[in-house]
């Protein structure tokens, strides 16, 4: 009999939307593995990997011994010198508690848009002050020529590169050009082997930087 | 059905893209952008941005202009006043000079063509700034570089 519960699916649900499917997915690894080794980690990417595919890369990543993400977010803020304003796409938990402490004056704001029910107020509150959030209609507001647009990418092959589908709200061709620098940060660092269920394929052209982890 | 008649001359966009030299953009245009993030971004939205005639427009005609102003050994002028290139940002924006691009030309070469401040001036200053950037930065572009030639022509002073 399993020792995952019936209740993991529904929590990993929860903990997708609030740290971002990456980071639940490294959470979770690294505690059902500390539980029970590889055999369960096996056993929870059989159970919900389909389902989350990047629980699925990220398990895969763990059992050819992986051990952590690459989160430095050197790169990332050379992509952003100088910008005095960040919006940020998409929730990477792990990855904005690394960068968000080196940003400096530059005020970090998040897209409060998801595919999962998500409690904007705790995920703020995660962050201690260094994030706010702003509404799908009021971009514009964090648009300048000294303001950043940042998301997280989930692999990237040739042209393209997969993306929380609000970044297909965002980037049309007025915020474009309304934003210094388009930043894509690759979280996951690899293609995934199954069908990227909510997630949308965006062209690599989109960025004015790639940062890949 | 009959089908469409074929269009006179298939031009793949490779071949405008391979023609556009993003670096001689980028070392004419910092005579008037300084900062390299600041010139980035004004060349995505000039070279990379907007339909691809006019991307491969835009490098042609700078990239002339900027062959003239190394003719004539011209340089920006230093003084008077600018025009910033507002975003277009929806109305009830307001994110102060943020919201205008980090390049802008001198006003006074549009006094060869309007007094200053004169409703016709104003106009042409709206004509110029108005638009998507690869219209408006361009044109800002272009003229700093006809501002320079005509200050080192000296001709038509107004």
């Amino acid at each position: 009999m399993s020792r995952l519960g019936p209740a993991v699916a529904s929590a990993f649900h929860v903990a997708a939307g609030e740290l971002g499917m990456c980071s639940a997915a490294w959470l979770f690894v690294r505690e059902v593995a500390a539980e029970g080794g590889e055999p369960l980690v096996s056993e929870l990417r059989d159970l919900l990997g389909r389902a989350y595919p990047v629980l699925d890369a990220v398990a895969g990543r763990w059992l050819e011994g992986s051990r952590e993400p690459k989160v430095g977010p050197d790169s990332v803020l050379a992509a952003c010198e100088g910008a005095s304003r960040l919006l940020v796409v998409g929730i990477e938990a792990m990855f904005l508690d690394a960068l968000l402490p080196k940003l400096g004056q530059t005020r970090a704001t998040l897209l409060a848009h998801s595919s999962f029910p998500v409690d904007w107020e705790r995920v703020v509150a995660n962050h201690e002050r260094r994030l706010e959030t702003v509404e799908l209609s009021s971009l514009h507001r964090l648009a300048g020529r000294r303001s950043a647009l940042l998301t997280f990418l989930y692999g990237t092959r040739g042209e393209s590169t997969w993306v929380d589908p609000a970044w297909l709200r965002v980037m049309g061709a007025d915020v474009r050009t309304q934003f210094r620098s388009i930043v894509g940060w690759d979280v996951l660092g690899s293609v995934m082997y199954l069908y990227p269920r909510w997630l949308s394929e965006a062209p690599a052209s989109d960025f004015s930087h790639l940062v890949r982890a | 059905m009959a089908q469409p008649p074929p269009p006179r001359r298939h031009l793949p966009s490779s071949a405008i893209a391979s023609f556009i030299d993003r670096e001689r953009i980028d070392k004419l245009l910092a005579r008037w952008v300084p900062e390299a993030a600041d010139r980035a971004f004004v060349l995505r939205c000039v070279l990379d941005e907007g339909p691809a005639h006019h991307r491969g427009a835009n490098f042609v005609l700078l990239s002339l202009l900027g062959q003239l102003l190394d003719a004539a050994k011209a340089s920006p002028e230093s003084q008077g006043p600018s025009v910033p290139v507002p975003m277009r940002l929806p109305p009830h924006i307001d994110v102060g000079e943020d919201g205008f691009y980090p390049l802008s030309f001198p006003r006074k070469v549009l006094e060869r063509l309007a007094p200053a401040g004169s409703a016709a001036q104003e106009a042409m200053i709206d004509c110029l700034t108005d638009g998507p950037p690869q219209h408006s930065l361009a044109n800002a572009a272009m003229l700093c570089l006809i501002s320079a030639l005509l200050e080192r022509s000296g001709g038509g002073a107004p």
